[in-house]
Order: C-alpha cells, then sequence, then structure tokens
C-alpha cells in the first residue's frame, strides 16, 4: 500500500488515541500559560470592576456539568474579583441542573478568601457579602420579576432562610440597586437577559459562552447590549490573567491550565485536516 | 367550546404578556407582577408535573410495545424512582427522614449528582471531540472555493484564538477579533433579523388564533 493511501484511510482509532495523548499529557503535567487580553473580556473586567458599593452583581449560574471544563472556570474568577473589591453577589440558577455547580463555585471562592482573612471585615460572610438565591420555577418569570422585587420572587434562599430577613437583601431591592448581571451559560439565555431584563428595566449584561456557540453572540456586544463577553476556555484564562494581574488575587487558575491541552488538540485537527486535503488532492491529480 | 376557550385564554395572555413592554402605568404593572408572582408561578411548576407524567408514560408504552432499546427505559423508570424517593424523603444533603447513609457510603441527592451526574455529563460532551477530530479529517476537503475559504478561515480561527497565534504574529489575534466582528456579525445579524421577524409572525399566528397546530388533535 503507498503511502498516500495510508495517509488517505488514518483509522479513527489511531485519531482517537493521539488525540487522547495530546489532550491528556498537559492535563497530568500543567503549567500555567499567559493570554494576551482581548477587548470583549476587557470590557467585562470594566464592567465588573466599575459596579458601584451600592450595587450588586447578578451571577447566574447556568452551566451544566457538559460545559463546566469552559463556564466553571469564568465563574470562579468572576468571584474572585467580585469578593476582592468587595462587591456585593446575588448567585442564583435559571434551571435546576446548575445549582451544585453554583453551590460548588461559591463554596470554594468563599474559603479561599476567608482562609486568609485577618478579621470579620476581610471575610466573605453569607447574607452580607453574598446570597445563593437557588432556583426557582421560570427563567423568564425570574428575569421580569426581579425587576419588581426580588424577595417577591425569591421568597427563601437556596438554604431555606427567608430572603427579606438577610441583611444584604435589605439593600438590595430590585434591578435599580442591580450593577451588572453576569451570565454564564452554554445556551440562549445570555440574549434571553437582554429581551426581557434589559430591554425592559436597562439592566446591564455580560456573558460568558461555550466556544462553540460565541458567534451569535458577537452582535449584541457590537450594539453594546452586552457590557462584556467571555468565550470558552480562552475567554475565562483572559479573566484569570487580568484577576491575577491587575487586582492580585491568587488561585488556582484551570482555564489557563488547560490551554495547552486546547492548543495542541487544534494543532493536531488542523494537521489531521492537512494530511486529508493532501491525500485528497494527489488522488485527484492521478485520476 | 373545548377549542374556542383554550384560544380564548391564549389570546387574553397573549396580549397581556406585551402591554407591561408597553405601557408602564403602576396599574398595567401591577398586574403584571401578580400574573408572574402568581399565577404563573403555579402553572409552571403543573407543567413541571405533566411533563414527569409524560416521560413516564412514553417510557411505560416504549416498554409495553418492545420498541427499539426498551430496556433502557427501565434504566430510566428505576433511576427516576430511585432519586425521587431519595431527593423527596432523604433531603439534597441527607438532612432528610430517609437515612442516606450506610457507614462511609452515602447517596444522598448531592453525592449522587456529583459522582454519577457530573462525571456522565462531561464525559459525554468530551467525547464530541474524539468525533470532531474524526469528522474534520474525513469530510473537511476544499473541494470548492467556498469550501477553500471556510478551511482557510477555520484555521485563522483555530490558531488565532490560542495562546500560540501571538507567538505566530502579534497582528493574528486582532485579525481573528476582526473576523468575529465584522464578517461573523453581518451574517449573525442577517439570521437574527430572519429569525425574529419569523419569531414575530408565528407568535401573532397563535395569539390570534390563526395558527392552531398547538392544539392537537389534527385539526377540526
Amino acid at each position: 500500500m503507498k503511502i498516500i493511501d495510508i495517509l488517505e484511510r488514518i483509522d479513527r482509532r489511531i485519531i482517537y488515541l493521539v488525540l487522547l495523548i495530546v489532550v491528556v499529557l498537559p492535563l497530568i503535567f500543567p503549567s500555567v500559560q499567559s493570554v494576551r487580553v482581548m477587548p470583549p473580556v476587557e470590557k467585562f473586567f470594566n464592567a465588573v470592576d466599575k459596579i458601584p458599593e451600592e450595587k450588586a452583581l447578578i451571577m447566574d449560574f447556568d452551566y451544566t456539568p457538559q460545559d463546566m471544563p469552559e463556564l466553571e472556570p469564568m465563574g470562579i474568577a468572576l468571584l474572585r474579583h467580585a469578593f476582592k473589591k468587595r462587591i456585593k453577589v446575588l448567585a442564583l440558577s435559571l434551571y435546576v441542573q446548575p445549582l451544585g455547580l453554583a453551590q460548588r463555585a461559591l463554596t470554594q471562592v468563599t474559603e479561599e478568601f476567608n482562609s486568609i482573612a485577618k478579621t470579620n471585615a476581610d471575610s466573605v460572610i453569607y447574607g452580607r457579602d453574598y446570597v445563593f438565591l437557588g432556583w426557582q420555577v421560570g427563567p423568564i418569570l425570574a428575569m421580569l420579576s426581579m425587576g419588581e422585587s426580588i424577595t417577591n420572587f425569591y421568597r427563601v434562599d437556596y438554604y431555606g432562610n427567608q430572603t427579606d430577613t438577610l441583611p444584604l437583601m435589605k439593600l438590595i431591592k430590585n434591578y435599580s440597586n442591580v450593577g451588572l448581571v453576569a451570565a454564564l451559560s452554554p445556551s440562549d439565555i445570555p440574549k434571553y437577559w437582554v429581551a426581557y431584563a434589559q430591554n425592559r428595566f436597562g439592566i446591564n449584561v455580560g456573558a460568558g459562552v461555550t466556544s462553540v456557540s460565541a458567534s451569535e453572540f458577537y452582535p449584541y456586544l457590537q450594539t453594546g447590549q452586552f457590557s462584556g463577553l467571555m468565550i470558552g476556555m480562552k475567554g475565562a484564562a483572559e479573566y484569570e490573567e487580568m484577576v491575577e494581574s491587575n487586582l492580585k488575587v491568587k488561585g488556582r487558575r484551570k482555564a489557563s491550565e488547560s490551554l495547552p491541552s486546547i492548543t495542541y488538540a487544534h494543532l493536531l485537527i488542523i494537521a489531521f485536516i492537512v494530511i486529508g486535503n493532501i491525500s485528497y488532492f494527489i488522488k485527484r491529480r492521478q485520476k | 367550546m373545548k377549542r374556542t376557550f383554550p384560544l380564548f385564554l391564549l389570546f387574553v395572555f397573549g396580549i397581556l404578556g406585551i402591554i407591561p413592554f408597553i405601557i408602564p402605568h403602576p396599574v398595567v404593572q401591577n398586574t403584571d407582577d401578580f400574573l408572574r408572582n402568581n399565577l404563573l408561578k403555579i402553572l409552571a411548576a403543573f407543567a413541571l408535573i405533566l411533563g414527569l407524567g409524560s416521560l413516564l408514560r412514553v417510557h411505560f408504552d416504549k416498554i409495553k410495545r418492545k420498541r427499539q432499546n426498551w430496556e433502557y427505559s427501565w434504566v430510566l423508570i428505576i433511576t427516576f424512582v430511585i432519586t425521587s424517593i431519595i431527593g423527596l424523603f432523604g433531603g439534597v444533603t441527607g438532612e432528610g427522614i430517609l437515612p442516606t447513609r450506610i457507614g462511609s457510603f452515602s447517596f444522598d441527592i448531592w453525592t449522587i449528582y456529583f459522582n454519577i451526574e457530573v462525571p456522565l455529563g462531561a464525559t459525554m460532551f468530551a467525547l464530541l471531540a474524539f468525533f470532531m477530530a474524526s469528522a474534520a479529517y474525513r469530510a473537511f476537503r476544499a473541494r470548492s472555493s467556498e469550501a477553500t475559504l471556510l478551511l482557510v478561515s477555520a484555521f485563522v480561527i483555530m490558531i488565532g484564538v490560542l495562546p500560540l497565534g501571538e507567538s505566530i504574529s502579534h497582528r493574528l489575534p486582532s485579525f481573528t477579533q476582526w473576523i468575529m466582528d465584522v464578517p461573523n456579525v453581518a451574517a449573525q445579524r442577517g439570521i437574527l433579523f430572519g429569525v425574529a421577524l419569523g419569531m414575530l409572525a408565528t407568535a401573532l399566528k397563535i395569539i390570534l388564533g390563526i395558527e392552531r397546530s398547538w392544539l392537537g388533535g389534527g385539526g377540526e
């Protein structure tokens, strides 16, 4: 068999095996890869940074285990940013499945800050610095109802506390007390935030989305309907970079650690496409 | 009456859904607030029960008729029943009346979620990378000028978004960003306008009772 025939018919099991090696090796020996921060992420960072002291950041955790590798590092980086700048956080999930992942991110970042806190004022305290509203039925209902009254829609928080008894919720009544909504979602949810919450109540929206769905969100960024956009693992790594370099917040940077793996996987796929095309053109010329 | 009443309800609530976006009067806003916080929440809860009931009915029917892969329906039903019992009586983290711990082995909802659902979900999605690599090798050919353009732009985007792009040329990430900001947005905006107009037309047809397929039953 000629070499060109071999190149044209590489067994898919070989492709799977090579890809597995290329993806797994950089994860076994992780190294943080620094990235250039692009304008969409820089805008997002600045939008969070400019949230006034009296206003809160709504963090909508809508990622599921399927999209967790891309979107969870965004959530963690955003929480680090918010807690470092003492921005009040209202966390919620518009679907049931992401609740556990949202709680995990909140617990992780809270513990990071509390482990180095020296005073009560430095600590991140539930009810004072952040509230986890949990889930209520109907994503669009939640978006619309929070414009009128957050505690009226979320009468109890994720842990079963009456929301109107929490100190933070006495300050944050509705969207007029919210600086930005950060929607981390693999679906159309960030667009819904624009359609329902922004159009009607004028709230600012930032989106964290998966790479595969990114292209459809760019028009919203260009019009200014999105205050910023984070795309996939690279977007998360850029935000991690900004949080570490601008705010000096240290912590594990999962997205930045995963970039070498993604880089090699992309290169491998490109190499396979090139090989496929070379063999295709040679065969065509022979015919 | 069987058809007229749902159509009447749909018309009234369809119009009520649009009005608060246009009229900011407190009476309109308070009515809308009442509808959302009270009526719609209850309706959505019923829809949830209806959905679960429908899911079970479909799978029991599949088992009864021994349709293709009917055995997997048992997996769904059994896991549905077990997780429902644990969730309803054992609590999320094992605080309920049903014991969810045997020695050091716990099986509360969170344990099930983090040890079964999270790894299974992540695995399913991770498999895509392997199929995509294989499919790209076999099917991504520069057969025409359009396909070549697609291929080249895909390469530029793939390399440009990676840190490697910066190492090749510091202009490559900016060029990649331009592709996403200009040609991509132009195409996406066209699609968005089309979809929005289509949605508007469909919504109006449904609200005005012209489109009735949602009622089911295959017509009058």
